[in-house]
Protein backbone atom coordinates (compact mmCIF):
# COMPACT_ATOMS: atom_id res chain seq x y z
CA UNK A 1 0.00 0.00 0.00
CA UNK A 2 1.32 3.30 -1.21
CA UNK A 3 2.18 6.06 1.52
CA UNK A 4 -0.45 8.31 0.51
CA UNK A 5 -3.17 5.13 0.27
CA UNK A 6 -2.56 4.72 4.36
CA UNK A 7 -2.72 8.09 4.74
CA UNK A 8 -6.38 8.26 3.11
CA UNK A 9 -7.74 5.68 5.30
CA UNK A 10 -6.72 7.77 8.61
CA UNK A 11 -9.19 9.39 10.36
CA UNK A 12 -8.76 11.71 12.70
CA UNK A 13 -9.60 10.76 16.77
CA UNK A 14 -13.03 13.02 17.44
CA UNK A 15 -13.94 13.28 13.81
CA UNK A 16 -17.05 12.01 12.43
CA UNK A 17 -18.81 11.99 9.05
CA UNK A 18 -22.15 10.74 7.80
CA UNK A 19 -23.61 10.68 4.73
CA UNK A 20 -26.91 11.16 2.41
CA UNK A 21 -29.60 8.87 4.36
CA UNK A 22 -28.02 8.90 7.40
CA UNK A 23 -27.55 12.95 7.13
CA UNK A 24 -31.09 13.07 6.19
CA UNK A 25 -31.99 11.83 9.18
CA UNK A 26 -29.80 12.94 11.74
CA UNK A 27 -30.94 16.88 10.00
CA UNK A 28 -34.98 15.84 10.19
CA UNK A 29 -34.27 14.68 13.64
CA UNK A 30 -32.47 18.12 14.27
CA UNK A 31 -35.57 19.90 12.71
CA UNK A 32 -38.24 18.39 14.77
CA UNK A 33 -36.01 19.37 17.81
CA UNK A 34 -35.84 22.72 16.62
CA UNK A 35 -39.53 23.03 15.84
CA UNK A 36 -40.16 22.15 19.60
CA UNK A 37 -37.59 24.82 21.01
CA UNK A 38 -38.71 27.24 18.58
CA UNK A 39 -42.41 26.48 19.96
CA UNK A 40 -41.14 27.24 23.60
CA UNK A 41 -39.67 30.84 22.50
CA UNK A 42 -36.21 29.84 21.58
CA UNK A 43 -34.05 31.07 18.82
CA UNK A 44 -31.29 29.70 17.19
CA UNK A 45 -27.36 30.91 18.00
CA UNK A 46 -24.68 29.88 15.69
CA UNK A 47 -21.06 30.04 17.77
CA UNK A 48 -17.92 30.42 15.96
CA UNK A 49 -15.52 26.79 15.11
CA UNK A 50 -12.66 28.33 17.21
CA UNK A 51 -11.81 31.09 19.98
CA UNK A 52 -9.33 32.39 22.01
CA UNK A 53 -7.61 29.78 24.36
CA UNK A 54 -7.11 31.72 27.09
CA UNK A 55 -10.94 33.54 27.25
CA UNK A 56 -12.07 29.77 28.80
CA UNK A 57 -9.15 28.57 30.07
CA UNK A 58 -9.91 29.25 34.23
CA UNK A 59 -13.09 27.56 33.40
CA UNK A 60 -11.58 24.00 32.29
CA UNK A 61 -10.95 21.28 34.57
CA UNK A 62 -7.91 18.85 33.72
CA UNK A 63 -9.47 16.15 31.43
CA UNK A 64 -11.82 18.61 29.82
CA UNK A 65 -8.35 20.67 28.69
CA UNK A 66 -6.19 17.60 27.72
CA UNK A 67 -9.47 16.86 25.15
CA UNK A 68 -9.38 20.43 23.52
CA UNK A 69 -8.28 20.94 20.13
CA UNK A 70 -5.49 23.52 19.82
CA UNK A 71 -3.83 25.54 17.21
CA UNK A 72 -1.72 28.65 16.61
CA UNK A 73 -2.69 31.37 14.49
CA UNK A 74 -1.25 33.54 12.78
CA UNK A 75 -0.21 36.16 15.26
CA UNK A 76 0.94 33.81 17.37
CA UNK A 77 -2.11 33.30 19.73
CA UNK A 78 -3.10 29.78 21.01
CA UNK A 79 -6.62 28.92 19.86
CA UNK A 80 -9.15 26.59 20.81
CA UNK A 81 -11.76 24.50 18.73
CA UNK A 82 -15.09 24.33 20.11
CA UNK A 83 -15.40 21.61 22.44
CA UNK A 84 -18.49 22.99 24.14
CA UNK A 85 -21.01 24.83 22.86
CA UNK A 86 -22.35 26.44 26.42
CA UNK A 87 -18.80 27.97 26.77
CA UNK A 88 -18.81 29.92 23.36
CA UNK A 89 -22.48 30.67 23.59
CA UNK A 90 -22.03 32.19 27.28
CA UNK A 91 -18.90 33.90 25.39
CA UNK A 92 -20.77 35.06 22.42
CA UNK A 93 -23.90 36.39 24.53
CA UNK A 94 -21.79 38.36 27.23
CA UNK A 95 -19.97 40.10 24.69
CA UNK A 96 -23.99 41.09 22.46
CA UNK A 97 -26.52 41.12 25.10
CA UNK A 98 -27.49 44.10 27.25
CA UNK A 99 -30.14 44.03 30.83
CA UNK A 100 -33.11 44.96 28.42
CA UNK A 101 -32.53 42.16 25.93
CA UNK A 102 -33.04 40.06 29.21
CA UNK A 103 -34.59 37.19 29.44
CA UNK A 104 -33.44 35.24 25.78
CA UNK A 105 -34.30 31.76 24.98
CA UNK A 106 -31.21 30.57 22.91
CA UNK A 107 -31.18 27.38 21.45
CA UNK A 108 -28.07 25.63 19.60
CA UNK A 109 -27.20 22.88 17.44
CA UNK A 110 -23.95 21.94 15.98
CA UNK A 111 -20.73 20.12 15.74
CA UNK A 112 -18.33 19.83 18.55
CA UNK A 113 -14.67 18.84 18.17
CA UNK A 114 -12.53 17.43 21.12
CA UNK A 115 -10.45 14.26 21.31
CA UNK A 116 -11.34 11.25 22.14
CA UNK A 117 -9.25 8.26 22.64
CA UNK A 118 -9.17 5.22 20.33
CA UNK A 119 -11.11 3.33 22.23
CA UNK A 120 -14.22 5.64 23.11
CA UNK A 121 -15.04 5.47 19.44
CA UNK A 122 -18.47 4.82 20.39
CA UNK A 123 -19.14 7.45 22.59
CA UNK A 124 -20.22 9.59 20.09
CA UNK A 125 -20.17 12.98 21.61
CA UNK A 126 -19.55 14.88 17.97
CA UNK A 127 -22.75 16.74 17.94
CA UNK A 128 -24.93 18.86 20.53
CA UNK A 129 -28.15 20.28 20.59
CA UNK A 130 -29.15 22.33 23.85
CA UNK A 131 -30.93 25.39 24.78
CA UNK A 132 -29.58 28.11 27.50
CA UNK A 133 -32.16 30.64 29.33
CA UNK A 134 -30.33 33.91 30.05
CA UNK A 135 -31.41 35.98 32.59
CA UNK A 136 -34.60 33.96 34.06
CA UNK A 137 -33.22 33.30 38.20
CA UNK A 138 -34.91 30.96 40.13
CA UNK A 139 -37.52 28.14 40.05
CA UNK A 140 -39.25 29.45 36.99
CA UNK A 141 -36.13 28.85 34.91
CA UNK A 142 -35.22 26.03 36.45
CA UNK A 143 -38.28 24.20 35.43
CA UNK A 144 -38.67 25.79 32.09
CA UNK A 145 -35.53 24.11 31.04
CA UNK A 146 -35.84 21.20 32.64
CA UNK A 147 -39.56 20.76 31.14
CA UNK A 148 -37.76 21.79 27.88
CA UNK A 149 -35.84 18.70 28.05
CA UNK A 150 -38.37 16.28 29.44
CA UNK A 151 -40.55 16.93 26.47
CA UNK A 152 -37.44 17.23 23.68
CA UNK A 153 -36.90 13.51 24.80
CA UNK A 154 -40.46 12.42 25.18
CA UNK A 155 -41.07 13.48 21.55
CA UNK A 156 -38.59 11.18 20.22
CA UNK A 157 -39.17 7.42 19.58
CA UNK A 158 -36.77 6.98 22.65
CA UNK A 159 -36.45 4.61 25.75
CA UNK A 160 -37.74 6.48 28.73
CA UNK A 161 -35.29 8.40 30.23
CA UNK A 162 -34.88 9.50 34.27
CA UNK A 163 -33.86 12.42 35.21
CA UNK A 164 -31.38 12.50 38.20
CA UNK A 165 -31.74 16.28 39.80
CA UNK A 166 -28.92 17.42 42.42
CA UNK A 167 -27.80 21.05 43.60
CA UNK A 168 -24.56 22.38 43.52
CA UNK A 169 -25.44 25.30 45.66
CA UNK A 170 -26.00 22.62 48.30
CA UNK A 171 -22.38 21.76 47.41
CA UNK A 172 -21.03 25.23 47.57
CA UNK A 173 -23.09 25.63 51.04
CA UNK A 174 -21.31 22.59 52.56
CA UNK A 175 -17.91 22.47 50.97
CA UNK A 176 -17.42 26.30 49.89
CA UNK A 177 -15.03 27.13 52.74
CA UNK A 178 -12.44 24.83 51.34
CA UNK A 179 -9.78 25.27 49.13
CA UNK A 180 -10.06 24.80 45.45
CA UNK A 181 -8.03 21.09 45.58
CA UNK A 182 -9.58 20.09 48.75
CA UNK A 183 -13.30 21.12 47.23
CA UNK A 184 -12.51 19.10 43.95
CA UNK A 185 -11.54 16.13 46.04
CA UNK A 186 -14.64 16.10 47.64
CA UNK A 187 -16.91 16.83 44.16
CA UNK A 188 -15.20 13.76 42.89
CA UNK A 189 -15.66 11.45 45.58
CA UNK A 190 -19.67 12.54 45.99
CA UNK A 191 -19.46 12.06 42.22
CA UNK A 192 -18.12 8.90 41.74
CA UNK A 193 -20.49 7.61 45.18
CA UNK A 194 -17.49 6.98 47.28
CA UNK A 195 -18.55 6.60 50.67
CA UNK A 196 -16.26 5.31 52.60
CA UNK A 197 -13.34 7.56 51.05
CA UNK A 198 -15.84 10.50 51.49
CA UNK A 199 -16.43 9.94 55.03
CA UNK A 200 -12.62 9.68 55.36
CA UNK A 201 -12.35 12.59 53.60
CA UNK A 202 -14.70 14.12 55.69
CA UNK A 203 -13.24 13.07 58.86
CA UNK A 204 -9.82 14.56 57.94
CA UNK A 205 -10.65 17.74 57.56
CA UNK A 206 -12.26 17.76 61.04
CA UNK A 207 -15.68 17.13 60.64
CA UNK A 208 -16.81 15.03 63.43
CA UNK A 209 -18.42 11.42 63.35
CA UNK A 210 -21.72 12.14 63.46
CA UNK A 211 -21.41 15.20 60.87
CA UNK A 212 -19.41 13.40 58.51
CA UNK A 213 -21.87 10.19 58.43
CA UNK A 214 -24.54 12.74 57.60
CA UNK A 215 -23.22 14.47 54.77
CA UNK A 216 -21.96 11.02 53.46
CA UNK A 217 -26.40 10.02 53.22
CA UNK A 218 -26.98 13.17 52.12
CA UNK A 219 -24.65 13.16 49.34
CA UNK A 220 -25.46 9.83 48.59
CA UNK A 221 -29.33 10.49 48.72
CA UNK A 222 -30.76 8.89 45.62
CA UNK A 223 -34.81 8.95 45.82
CA UNK A 224 -37.64 10.89 45.66
CA UNK A 225 -38.70 14.49 46.29
CA UNK A 226 -40.91 13.53 49.23
CA UNK A 227 -37.02 12.29 50.43
CA UNK A 228 -36.14 16.17 50.20
CA UNK A 229 -38.71 17.30 52.84
CA UNK A 230 -37.89 14.34 55.27
CA UNK A 231 -34.20 15.20 55.24
CA UNK A 232 -35.16 19.49 56.21
CA UNK A 233 -37.32 17.97 59.01
CA UNK A 234 -34.70 15.77 60.66
CA UNK A 235 -33.17 16.47 63.82
CA UNK A 236 -29.67 16.37 62.31
CA UNK A 237 -30.33 18.39 59.21
CA UNK A 238 -31.65 21.35 61.53
CA UNK A 239 -28.33 21.04 63.39
CA UNK A 240 -25.78 19.99 61.00
CA UNK A 241 -27.16 22.40 57.80
CA UNK A 242 -26.48 26.40 57.88
CA UNK A 243 -29.39 28.47 55.97
CA UNK A 244 -27.63 27.88 52.42
CA UNK A 245 -27.68 24.41 52.66
CA UNK A 246 -31.29 24.29 53.76
CA UNK A 247 -32.49 27.12 51.10
CA UNK A 248 -30.75 24.53 47.98
CA UNK A 249 -32.83 21.30 49.63
CA UNK A 250 -36.05 23.59 50.18
CA UNK A 251 -35.64 24.91 46.50
CA UNK A 252 -35.43 21.39 45.29
CA UNK A 253 -37.98 20.62 47.10
CA UNK A 254 -40.35 23.44 45.22
CA UNK A 255 -39.20 21.96 41.63
CA UNK A 256 -40.13 17.94 42.52
CA UNK A 257 -43.06 20.07 43.78
CA UNK A 258 -44.19 21.50 40.33
CA UNK A 259 -43.11 18.49 38.74
CA UNK A 260 -45.59 16.33 41.10
CA UNK A 261 -48.18 18.82 40.26
CA UNK A 262 -47.77 17.97 36.53
CA UNK A 263 -47.81 14.40 36.95
CA UNK A 264 -44.16 13.76 35.66
CA UNK A 265 -42.48 13.28 38.57
CA UNK A 266 -41.85 9.38 37.79
CA UNK A 267 -38.94 10.30 35.47
CA UNK A 268 -37.67 12.74 37.80
CA UNK A 269 -35.55 11.60 41.00
CA UNK A 270 -33.15 13.51 43.69
CA UNK A 271 -29.76 12.41 43.38
CA UNK A 272 -27.44 14.78 45.43
CA UNK A 273 -24.73 12.96 44.41
CA UNK A 274 -25.44 15.50 41.20
CA UNK A 275 -23.30 18.04 42.06
CA UNK A 276 -22.43 19.20 38.08
CA UNK A 277 -20.19 17.97 36.31
CA UNK A 278 -19.02 21.50 35.56
CA UNK A 279 -17.33 23.67 37.82
CA UNK A 280 -19.62 27.07 36.88
CA UNK A 281 -22.55 25.15 38.03
CA UNK A 282 -24.35 27.23 41.03
CA UNK A 283 -27.66 25.87 40.91
CA UNK A 284 -29.78 22.70 40.14
CA UNK A 285 -27.76 20.33 38.17
CA UNK A 286 -29.22 17.48 36.23
CA UNK A 287 -28.49 14.61 33.87
CA UNK A 288 -30.70 12.18 31.93
CA UNK A 289 -29.96 8.86 31.79
CA UNK A 290 -31.47 5.96 29.67
CA UNK A 291 -31.13 2.43 29.73
CA UNK A 292 -28.50 0.81 27.07
CA UNK A 293 -26.57 3.57 27.29
CA UNK A 294 -22.87 4.15 28.51
CA UNK A 295 -23.57 7.78 29.88
CA UNK A 296 -25.92 10.53 30.04
CA UNK A 297 -27.67 11.51 27.45
CA UNK A 298 -28.20 14.86 27.92
CA UNK A 299 -26.86 17.30 30.72
CA UNK A 300 -27.71 20.47 32.42
CA UNK A 301 -27.42 23.72 35.18
CA UNK A 302 -27.99 26.71 36.59
CA UNK A 303 -24.76 28.75 35.96
CA UNK A 304 -25.18 32.32 37.56
CA UNK A 305 -21.53 33.89 37.62
CA UNK A 306 -20.99 32.18 33.79
CA UNK A 307 -21.80 34.93 31.68
CA UNK A 308 -20.02 37.52 34.06
CA UNK A 309 -16.36 35.46 33.43
CA UNK A 310 -17.13 37.19 30.41
CA UNK A 311 -18.25 40.54 30.90
CA UNK A 312 -22.25 40.27 31.27
CA UNK A 313 -23.78 39.21 34.55
CA UNK A 314 -27.37 37.37 33.69
CA UNK A 315 -28.28 34.09 36.27
CA UNK A 316 -28.10 32.12 33.19
CA UNK A 317 -29.70 27.90 33.55
CA UNK A 318 -29.54 25.52 30.26
CA UNK A 319 -29.21 21.69 28.95
CA UNK A 320 -27.47 20.02 25.98
CA UNK A 321 -27.92 16.34 24.86
CA UNK A 322 -25.67 14.95 22.81
CA UNK A 323 -27.43 14.21 19.34
CA UNK A 324 -25.92 11.30 17.99
CA UNK A 325 -25.58 9.17 21.21
CA UNK A 326 -29.36 9.84 20.58
CA UNK A 327 -29.54 8.65 17.57
CA UNK A 328 -28.45 5.48 18.27
CA UNK A 329 -30.85 5.15 20.96
CA UNK A 330 -34.15 5.57 18.65
CA UNK A 331 -36.36 2.79 18.70
CA UNK A 332 -38.40 3.57 15.49
CA UNK A 333 -36.35 6.10 13.60
CA UNK A 334 -38.94 5.22 10.32
CA UNK A 335 -40.24 8.06 10.81
CA UNK A 336 -36.79 10.58 10.30
CA UNK A 337 -35.82 8.14 7.22
CA UNK A 338 -36.50 9.45 3.65
CA UNK A 339 -39.60 8.08 2.89
CA UNK A 340 -39.51 7.11 -0.96
CA UNK A 341 -37.24 7.28 -3.68
CA UNK A 342 -37.28 10.11 -5.91
CA UNK A 343 -39.20 9.67 -8.92
CA UNK A 344 -37.35 9.95 -12.48
CA UNK A 345 -39.03 12.45 -14.79
CA UNK A 346 -36.87 11.24 -17.55
CA UNK A 347 -38.33 8.05 -18.17
CA UNK A 348 -37.88 5.58 -20.96
CA UNK A 349 -35.94 8.26 -22.82
CA UNK A 350 -33.61 8.67 -20.58
CA UNK A 351 -30.71 8.65 -23.16
CA UNK A 352 -32.36 11.17 -25.25
CA UNK A 353 -30.25 14.03 -24.42
CA UNK A 354 -32.35 16.39 -27.21
CA UNK A 355 -33.03 19.87 -26.18
CA UNK A 356 -37.13 18.58 -26.17
CA UNK A 357 -36.34 15.75 -24.07
CA UNK A 358 -34.19 17.36 -21.02
CA UNK A 359 -36.88 20.36 -21.24
CA UNK A 360 -40.21 17.90 -21.36
CA UNK A 361 -38.23 16.20 -18.03
CA UNK A 362 -38.05 19.09 -16.31
CA UNK A 363 -41.18 20.45 -17.09
CA UNK A 364 -42.03 16.88 -15.27
CA UNK A 365 -40.12 17.08 -12.49
CA UNK A 366 -41.53 20.52 -11.14
CA UNK A 367 -45.06 19.09 -11.80
CA UNK A 368 -44.00 16.75 -9.21
CA UNK A 369 -42.17 18.57 -7.10
CA UNK A 370 -45.36 20.82 -7.01
CA UNK A 371 -47.58 18.64 -5.89
CA UNK A 372 -45.33 17.46 -2.55
CA UNK A 373 -42.86 14.85 -4.77
CA UNK A 374 -39.49 14.25 -5.03
CA UNK A 375 -38.46 14.29 -8.67
CA UNK A 376 -34.88 13.66 -10.35
CA UNK A 377 -34.18 14.54 -14.20
CA UNK B 1 -54.51 -13.27 33.33
CA UNK B 2 -51.94 -10.46 34.78
CA UNK B 3 -48.25 -11.10 34.15
CA UNK B 4 -45.80 -8.83 35.59
CA UNK B 5 -43.40 -7.51 32.51
CA UNK B 6 -40.44 -9.46 31.88
CA UNK B 7 -37.46 -6.85 33.35
CA UNK B 8 -34.16 -7.91 31.49
CA UNK B 9 -31.99 -9.73 33.68
CA UNK B 10 -28.37 -7.35 35.25
CA UNK B 11 -25.48 -6.95 32.80
CA UNK B 12 -22.64 -8.47 34.72
CA UNK B 13 -18.79 -8.47 33.13
CA UNK B 14 -16.71 -11.59 34.81
CA UNK B 15 -13.15 -11.84 34.39
CA UNK B 16 -12.00 -14.98 33.03
CA UNK B 17 -9.61 -17.60 35.47
CA UNK B 18 -9.01 -17.88 38.85
CA UNK B 19 -10.89 -14.69 40.05
CA UNK B 20 -14.16 -16.38 38.24
CA UNK B 21 -13.76 -19.26 40.14
CA UNK B 22 -13.57 -17.34 43.57
CA UNK B 23 -16.45 -14.75 42.28
CA UNK B 24 -18.73 -17.87 41.40
CA UNK B 25 -18.28 -19.68 44.94
CA UNK B 26 -19.38 -16.45 46.71
CA UNK B 27 -22.24 -15.90 44.13
CA UNK B 28 -23.06 -19.41 45.11
CA UNK B 29 -22.78 -19.08 48.61
CA UNK B 30 -25.96 -16.53 48.20
CA UNK B 31 -28.14 -18.56 46.30
CA UNK B 32 -27.39 -17.46 42.64
CA UNK B 33 -25.15 -19.91 39.67
CA UNK B 34 -23.70 -18.65 36.55
CA UNK B 35 -22.50 -21.55 34.71
CA UNK B 36 -20.77 -21.10 31.31
CA UNK B 37 -21.31 -23.51 29.02
CA UNK B 38 -18.36 -25.32 27.34
CA UNK B 39 -16.74 -22.71 25.52
CA UNK B 40 -19.69 -20.04 25.89
CA UNK B 41 -18.88 -16.68 26.53
CA UNK B 42 -22.52 -15.78 27.75
CA UNK B 43 -24.73 -17.18 30.16
CA UNK B 44 -27.67 -16.18 32.51
CA UNK B 45 -28.82 -17.61 36.06
CA UNK B 46 -31.65 -20.13 36.83
CA UNK B 47 -33.96 -17.23 37.95
CA UNK B 48 -32.58 -14.54 35.09
CA UNK B 49 -31.40 -12.06 37.87
CA UNK B 50 -27.71 -11.52 35.94
CA UNK B 51 -26.32 -11.84 32.31
CA UNK B 52 -22.73 -12.80 32.82
CA UNK B 53 -20.55 -11.69 29.86
CA UNK B 54 -16.85 -13.72 30.05
CA UNK B 55 -14.14 -11.33 29.30
CA UNK B 56 -10.23 -10.68 29.39
CA UNK B 57 -9.37 -9.77 32.78
CA UNK B 58 -7.45 -6.33 31.21
CA UNK B 59 -10.53 -5.71 28.52
CA UNK B 60 -13.49 -6.02 31.79
CA UNK B 61 -13.09 -2.24 31.84
CA UNK B 62 -13.90 -1.61 28.59
CA UNK B 63 -17.09 -3.30 28.02
CA UNK B 64 -17.91 -1.76 31.91
CA UNK B 65 -16.61 1.72 30.29
CA UNK B 66 -19.06 1.09 27.32
CA UNK B 67 -22.24 0.46 29.13
CA UNK B 68 -22.05 -3.40 26.87
CA UNK B 69 -22.25 -4.54 30.46
CA UNK B 70 -23.29 -2.58 33.38
CA UNK B 71 -21.72 -4.34 35.86
CA UNK B 72 -18.06 -6.12 36.34
CA UNK B 73 -15.97 -7.84 39.24
CA UNK B 74 -12.20 -6.52 38.71
CA UNK B 75 -9.04 -5.53 40.28
CA UNK B 76 -7.73 -2.82 41.37
CA UNK B 77 -4.70 -2.80 39.12
CA UNK B 78 -7.28 -3.54 35.72
CA UNK B 79 -9.44 -0.91 37.27
CA UNK B 80 -6.30 1.85 37.87
CA UNK B 81 -4.58 0.71 34.43
CA UNK B 82 -7.86 1.50 32.31
CA UNK B 83 -8.25 5.45 33.31
CA UNK B 84 -11.77 5.19 33.59
CA UNK B 85 -14.47 6.33 36.37
CA UNK B 86 -16.04 3.42 37.60
CA UNK B 87 -18.81 3.06 40.87
CA UNK B 88 -16.93 0.35 43.31
CA UNK B 89 -19.70 -0.83 44.83
CA UNK B 90 -18.24 -3.60 46.97
CA UNK B 91 -15.17 -4.85 47.39
CA UNK B 92 -14.49 -8.82 48.32
CA UNK B 93 -12.28 -10.32 50.58
CA UNK B 94 -10.84 -12.78 48.03
CA UNK B 95 -8.17 -11.75 45.46
CA UNK B 96 -6.66 -9.23 47.47
CA UNK B 97 -3.10 -9.01 46.81
CA UNK B 98 0.04 -6.65 46.77
CA UNK B 99 1.68 -4.23 43.88
CA UNK B 100 5.31 -4.79 44.51
CA UNK B 101 8.56 -3.17 43.69
CA UNK B 102 10.85 -6.15 43.47
CA UNK B 103 14.63 -6.60 42.39
CA UNK B 104 17.27 -9.52 42.25
CA UNK B 105 18.28 -10.97 45.84
CA UNK B 106 21.03 -8.77 47.07
CA UNK B 107 20.99 -6.52 44.20
CA UNK B 108 18.84 -3.36 45.76
CA UNK B 109 21.03 -0.61 45.69
CA UNK B 110 18.82 2.13 46.36
CA UNK B 111 18.47 3.61 49.69
CA UNK B 112 15.25 5.17 51.66
CA UNK B 113 14.05 8.54 50.69
CA UNK B 114 16.43 8.05 47.32
CA UNK B 115 15.04 9.77 44.35
CA UNK B 116 17.21 9.01 41.86
CA UNK B 117 15.91 8.01 38.28
CA UNK B 118 14.98 4.22 37.99
CA UNK B 119 14.37 1.53 35.83
CA UNK B 120 11.32 -0.86 36.27
CA UNK B 121 9.67 -3.11 33.97
CA UNK B 122 6.38 -4.00 34.30
CA UNK B 123 2.92 -4.58 32.90
CA UNK B 124 1.27 -1.90 35.05
CA UNK B 125 2.83 1.15 33.89
CA UNK B 126 -0.01 3.75 34.72
CA UNK B 127 0.45 2.74 38.61
CA UNK B 128 4.12 2.73 37.86
CA UNK B 129 4.57 5.96 36.52
CA UNK B 130 2.23 8.07 38.64
CA UNK B 131 3.10 6.22 41.93
CA UNK B 132 6.74 7.11 41.61
CA UNK B 133 6.14 10.72 39.92
CA UNK B 134 3.92 11.19 43.11
CA UNK B 135 7.55 10.69 44.74
CA UNK B 136 9.39 13.44 42.95
CA UNK B 137 11.27 10.01 41.29
CA UNK B 138 12.04 9.66 37.80
CA UNK B 139 10.67 6.08 35.87
CA UNK B 140 12.14 5.18 33.28
CA UNK B 141 9.26 2.13 32.51
CA UNK B 142 9.39 -0.90 30.40
CA UNK B 143 6.32 -2.43 29.09
CA UNK B 144 6.05 -6.48 29.35
CA UNK B 145 2.94 -8.36 28.78
CA UNK B 146 3.74 -10.89 31.28
CA UNK B 147 6.74 -13.39 32.83
CA UNK B 148 7.99 -9.92 34.15
CA UNK B 149 10.36 -11.44 36.72
CA UNK B 150 12.25 -12.50 33.78
CA UNK B 151 13.35 -8.88 33.20
CA UNK B 152 15.99 -8.67 36.07
CA UNK B 153 17.34 -11.84 35.30
CA UNK B 154 18.32 -11.02 31.77
CA UNK B 155 19.36 -7.74 32.33
CA UNK B 156 16.63 -5.93 31.01
CA UNK B 157 15.80 -3.98 33.88
CA UNK B 158 17.18 -3.68 37.28
CA UNK B 159 13.66 -3.55 39.09
CA UNK B 160 10.29 -5.02 38.49
CA UNK B 161 6.86 -3.70 39.41
CA UNK B 162 4.09 -6.51 39.77
CA UNK B 163 1.83 -8.07 41.85
CA UNK B 164 2.55 -10.20 44.57
CA UNK B 165 0.08 -12.77 45.98
CA UNK B 166 2.29 -15.40 48.08
CA UNK B 167 5.72 -14.30 46.74
CA UNK B 168 6.67 -17.84 45.34
CA UNK B 169 7.24 -17.18 42.26
CA UNK B 170 9.36 -13.81 43.23
CA UNK B 171 11.35 -16.41 45.52
CA UNK B 172 11.59 -19.15 42.66
CA UNK B 173 13.63 -16.78 40.75
CA UNK B 174 15.88 -15.35 42.96
CA UNK B 175 14.00 -11.97 43.45
CA UNK B 176 12.88 -10.01 46.47
CA UNK B 177 10.54 -7.33 47.27
CA UNK B 178 11.87 -3.96 48.03
CA UNK B 179 8.93 -2.58 48.64
CA UNK B 180 5.16 -3.34 49.29
CA UNK B 181 3.80 0.25 46.94
CA UNK B 182 -0.25 -0.68 47.23
CA UNK B 183 -2.74 -3.14 48.71
CA UNK B 184 -4.74 -4.04 45.69
CA UNK B 185 -8.13 -5.63 46.27
CA UNK B 186 -11.08 -6.90 44.07
CA UNK B 187 -14.46 -5.22 43.46
CA UNK B 188 -18.19 -5.28 42.35
CA UNK B 189 -17.87 -2.08 39.95
CA UNK B 190 -20.79 -0.12 38.02
CA UNK B 191 -20.52 1.79 35.04
CA UNK B 192 -22.28 5.37 36.29
CA UNK B 193 -25.01 5.28 33.99
CA UNK B 194 -26.13 2.09 34.68
CA UNK B 195 -25.58 2.35 38.16
CA UNK B 196 -28.05 5.23 37.83
CA UNK B 197 -30.92 4.07 35.68
CA UNK B 198 -31.22 0.84 37.49
CA UNK B 199 -29.58 1.94 41.15
CA UNK B 200 -32.33 -0.05 43.23
CA UNK B 201 -32.16 -3.25 41.27
CA UNK B 202 -28.31 -2.82 41.60
CA UNK B 203 -28.55 -2.04 44.97
CA UNK B 204 -30.65 -5.08 45.93
CA UNK B 205 -27.93 -7.42 44.12
CA UNK B 206 -25.01 -5.27 46.34
CA UNK B 207 -27.54 -5.87 49.49
CA UNK B 208 -27.47 -9.72 48.20
CA UNK B 209 -24.27 -10.36 47.78
CA UNK B 210 -22.90 -8.16 51.06
CA UNK B 211 -26.04 -9.73 53.09
CA UNK B 212 -24.40 -11.77 55.50
CA UNK B 213 -20.96 -9.38 55.74
CA UNK B 214 -18.70 -12.55 54.53
CA UNK B 215 -15.54 -10.16 54.68
CA UNK B 216 -17.30 -8.08 52.25
CA UNK B 217 -17.12 -4.41 52.48
CA UNK B 218 -18.83 -1.55 51.47
CA UNK B 219 -17.01 0.09 48.73
CA UNK B 220 -16.96 3.37 46.80
CA UNK B 221 -15.80 4.03 43.75
CA UNK B 222 -12.36 4.09 41.36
Amino acid sequence: MTKRARSLLRIPQGTEAFYLEEAYRHRKLTLHIEEIMYRWGYLPVQTPVFDFFEVYEPLFSGTDERNIYRLIDREGDLLMLRSDITLFLARQMGMVLTEEDLPVRACYFDTILRHQHAEDISKNEFFQAGAELIGRPGLRGDLEIVLLMHEVLTSLPLPECRYHVGSHALFEACFGHLEPAEKGRIRHLITVRDRSELAEELHMRGTGEQGARFLCELFMLIGEGSDLAQIARSGASRRLLAGPAENAIRHLQSVFDVLTELGVENFFRVDLSEVGRQPYYTGIVFQAFMDGMDDSVASGGRYDSLLSTFGFSAPSVGFSMMLRKLETALTDGSRYNVQEKPISATGVTSEDDSMESVAQAHRKAQEIRRRGGSATL
Amino acid sequence: MNRAPKVAPLTIALPKGRLLDRFNEHLASRGITISFEDRKLIAEDDSHKLRGFLVKNTDLPVYVHHGIAGLGVCGEDVLYESGYDFFRLLRFSFGNTRMCLAARAGANGRKENDTSRLAVATKFTRFTRDFFQARGIPVEIIKLNGSVELAPLLGLAPYIVDLVETGSTLQANNLTIVEELEKIGVYLIANPAYYKFHFRRVDELVNLLDEHGGGITRGGAT
